[in-house]
């Protein structure tokens, strides 16, 4: 038996500009994806979240009409590296028949659950790192960013045009924040430095909103109403070495998907070549190069090559990245933007769309202590 | 400061006597008792022989920078450090290349591979005191 993505909600707004509060967001998402699949929300039986969503599905009840919960769960971590292994557990409650119709969300209204950086290292803070000022995401990825390029050479030029990419992508795209507006290379230059290597516009950012996926099973899916996406592979967790080990992680520099990527390769047969659109968590521009280089679309010694702007651009790239403008220029919802992303560019209704595009990589939560890559596709098995 | 439950609570894993030696002025780091490995963060348990029992031993104060950043940006909780501030991993090759964090101060030729010496500090965070390295440029 296999799942698939039968429908998309999402509803995204500056931060601070949400017209209600978190629970209606996802409500109002939940209920755009039903409508985008052609089912009721009331049969919608199961849910899963990650990044330590508050919105317990059992309070969804009431308005969707849930006749049953059949099954709910979360994803540990409180970083984006649960976002594609959320689709792993949906698919595990479908096909082992748990549930039927699964709701995977996020959902992140900052006027009721703070700042989703605090939040997330809420995580990690200990004495170690509180007492050297280590209280934000963004000085974590930085000194692992500072080693990348310092030691492992990698241009930072890289940086540049994966954000440059992102723009260029969202400026074409009308759901992104960033929609209508090019990145002026020179600002972007000049922008004020948060933690070096970082500026401005590397760093991800915050919006409000709600964002849903809806899957069930591949039989049921040719019934509805969109085409199906295939989820054709998922693999979560991190190998030995890596951790929430106070950075005494082996590979330091990398994003921490060694192992998960080794698994989704083997899990599905395909390979970096056989990829037509990558979709990448980049909470900071470095922390995407090194998804990138921990999945196999390059190394150390061709990031140089293989990350360079015009390379990185649909449809005429060789490797388009972040078609929708990713978490940097299309909007952060906690990532779960650029899941819907990596399923529109299947459905074919990506404002950048890949042609012909059958294989789409999903890749969550560079650096964090556990992480997880999806693959979605066009065929029906 | 770092006595029972509140070592629990602010440190990571086994780590109290880390800790109640840094409040001394010592850097103190574990090895395994039975397979004689460094360790780090301190485990309850060694990974690779099974043993309950750490050995904890002074180590000099001495490293190279690993990695570092220099923060701008006026993150919450970092309010005591002012701006810029200088936090740097930093290798210890006589503890098998344990990497710790600390303060560099100053930070102003922050580099990987920079040799550094490093004395025990008290900062305030969240509305307490907490000890920290600073590591020092070796002159």
């Amino acid at each position: 038996m296999s799942t698939a993505v039968v429908g998309l909600g999402v509803r995204q707004y500056k931060r601070g500009a949400a017209p209600m509060s978190e629970h209606g967001v996802l409500v109002r998402a939940i209920v755009d994806a039903c409508e985008d699949a052609g089912i009721d929300p009331a049969d919608v039986d199961g849910f899963v979240t990650y990044g330590d969503d508050k919105n317990e599905p059992v309070r969804l009840m009431s308005d969707l009409g849930t006749k049953e919960l059949s099954w709910s769960s979360q994803i540990f971590g409180g970083g984006g590296g649960g976002i594609a292994a959320t689709f792993g557990v949906a698919a595990a409650a479908i096909i082992s028949g748990q549930a039927k119709t699964v709701a995977v969300f996020r959902a992140l209204v900052q006027d009721n659950s703070g700042r989703m950086s605090a939040a997330v290292m809420a995580h990690h803070l200990t004495d170690y790192i509180v007492g050297v000022g280590l209280t934000a995401p963004a000085v974590e990825c930085a000194m692992r960013a500072q080693r990348m390029l310092e030691h492992h050479g990698v241009p930072r030029q890289c940086m540049e045009d994966l954000v440059r990419a992102s723009y260029y992508h969202g400026a074409r795209n009308p759901k992104a924040v960033s929609y209508g507006k090019e990145l002026d290379v020179e600002e972007y230059r000049a922008s004020r430095i948060i933690a070096e290597p970082f500026h401005l516009f590397d760093c991800s950012r915050e919006n409000d909103g709600a964002g849903v996926v809806i899957l069930t099973t591949a039989e049921r899916a040719r019934d509805l109403k969109q085409k199906p996406v295939y989820l054709k592979g998922v693999a979560q967790g991190t190998g030995k070495g890596w951790g929430d080990l106070l950075q005494n992680d082996a590979d330091y520099a990398s994003a921490g998907f060694k192992s998960v990527s080794r698994r989704l390769w083997a899990q599905t047969g395909l390979t970096p070549a056989d990829i037509d659109v990558v979709q990448v968590y980049e909470n900071f521009s470095a922390q995407g190069i090194a998804s990138l280089i921990d999945h196999g679309f390059c190394t150390y010694d061709t990031v140089g090559e293989v990350v360079r702007y015009e390379n990185l651009i649909a449809p005429t790239g060789k490797l388009p990245v972040n078609t929708g403008g990713g978490n940097l220029a299309q909007g952060f919802i906690h990532g779960i933007g650029t899941a819907i992303e990596a399923v529109e560019q299947l459905r074919g209704t990506s404002a950048n769309p890949v042609p012909g595009a059958r294989y789409s990589l999903l890749a969550g939560g560079p650096g964090a202590p556990t992480v997880s890559s999806a693959i979605f596709s066009t065929d029906t098995e | 400061m770092y006595d029972g439950m509140e070592v629990a609570l602010n440190g990571l894993g086994n780590d109290a006597n880390y800790w109640r030696a840094l409040g001394e002025g010592r850097l103190s780091l574990p090895k395994c008792a039975g397979c004689k490995r460094w360790v780090w963060p301190a485990p309850f348990r060694c990974s690779e022989c099974g043993s309950w029992e750490l050995a904890w031993q002074d180590v000099e104060m001495k490293g190279e920078v690993y990695a570092w950043t220099r923060v701008r940006h006026p993150f919450g909780g970092a309010e005591a450090l002012g701006l810029p501030y200088v936090v740097a991993s930093v290798a210890l090759p006589q503890a098998n290349g344990i990497r710790l964090f600390g303060l560099l101060e100053p930070g102003d030729d922050a580099a990987i591979g920079l040799k550094v010496t490093g004395k025990v500090r008290t900062t305030h965070a969240f509305d307490r005191d907490v000890l920290a390295i600073s590591w020092s440029p070796v002159a």
